[in-house]
């Protein structure tokens, strides 16, 4: 998806993580992803650089679709569809 | 469901607290987790020895960076980051019963409320066979 797509994205869940260092984000983010239904969308807000290659692997892993990245002044967006 | 067998040799802050970040990852992708904590590990698992712990098993002269790095980036304590991970995943804790002694814990009840169970080394090596990954820390 292009940054603009993800921008305009309908978000289910926002969970900002960005007040944690690894493995904080990826936990919020485990959590999170429990309280949406399949097909919904959720967004991770993290300022940990590890978590942009963390979560992704992750979600593609647990049979959700990483949708893509924005990055943000500081901190980035990481947008997930749960599967 | 893969499995992880971890055995947690060391009782310091720094390699508990790599065992906590680990077991984190672990929860995160629903494993089976067995840790099974041997000898200078289980002084940290007597009750009320959680906080007591302070020595690192590397570079123990940055003990005090150490520590105050882990506080500034808000990083959760190794109790906590075996909390989490018991919370999320179906993680057993297992106390070597040679090591408990060691240290003064004969039976469950001399242990923090981490602790699933005392075993011995037969149960270890049988979980280290059956896991996806072993670790040894």
């Amino acid at each position: 998806m292009t940054q603009e797509e993800l921008n305009n994205l309908t978000v289910n869940k926002s969970v900002d993580a960005r007040g944690t260092a690894c493995p904080g984000p990826l936990l919020e983010a485990k959590k999170s992803i429990g309280t949406i239904a399949s097909g919904e969308i959720m967004e991770v807000l993290s300022a940990d650089e590890g978590t942009k290659r963390d979560i992704p692997k992750w979600a593609n892993k647990k049979g959700n679709e990483y949708l893509g990245t924005v990055e943000e002044s500081g901190y980035f967006k990481i947008y997930l569809k749960k599967g | 469901m893969a499995k992880l067998c971890m055995g947690l040799f060391s009782g310091s802050l720094d390699k508990l607290t790599a065992a906590g970040v680990i077991l984190s990852g672990a929860a995160a992708d629903d494993m089976d987790v067995e840790v099974f904590v041997l000898l200078q590990g289980a002084r940290a698992f007597i009750k009320g020895n959680e906080d007591k712990i302070d020595n690192l098993a590397e570079a123990s002269h940055l003990k005090d960076e150490f520590i105050s790095s882990l506080e500034r980036i808000k990083v959760s304590t190794w109790y906590e980051f075996f909390e989490m991970a018991k919370d999320l995943t179906n993680v057993k804790i297992y106390i070597c019963s040679l090591a408990g002694k060691i240290w003064g814990g004969e039976k469950l009840e001399d242990f923090n409320d981490l602790v699933d169970d005392i075993c011995g080394i037969g149960e270890y090596l049988t979980s280290a066979e059956e896991a996806d990954i072993h670790m040894f820390i």
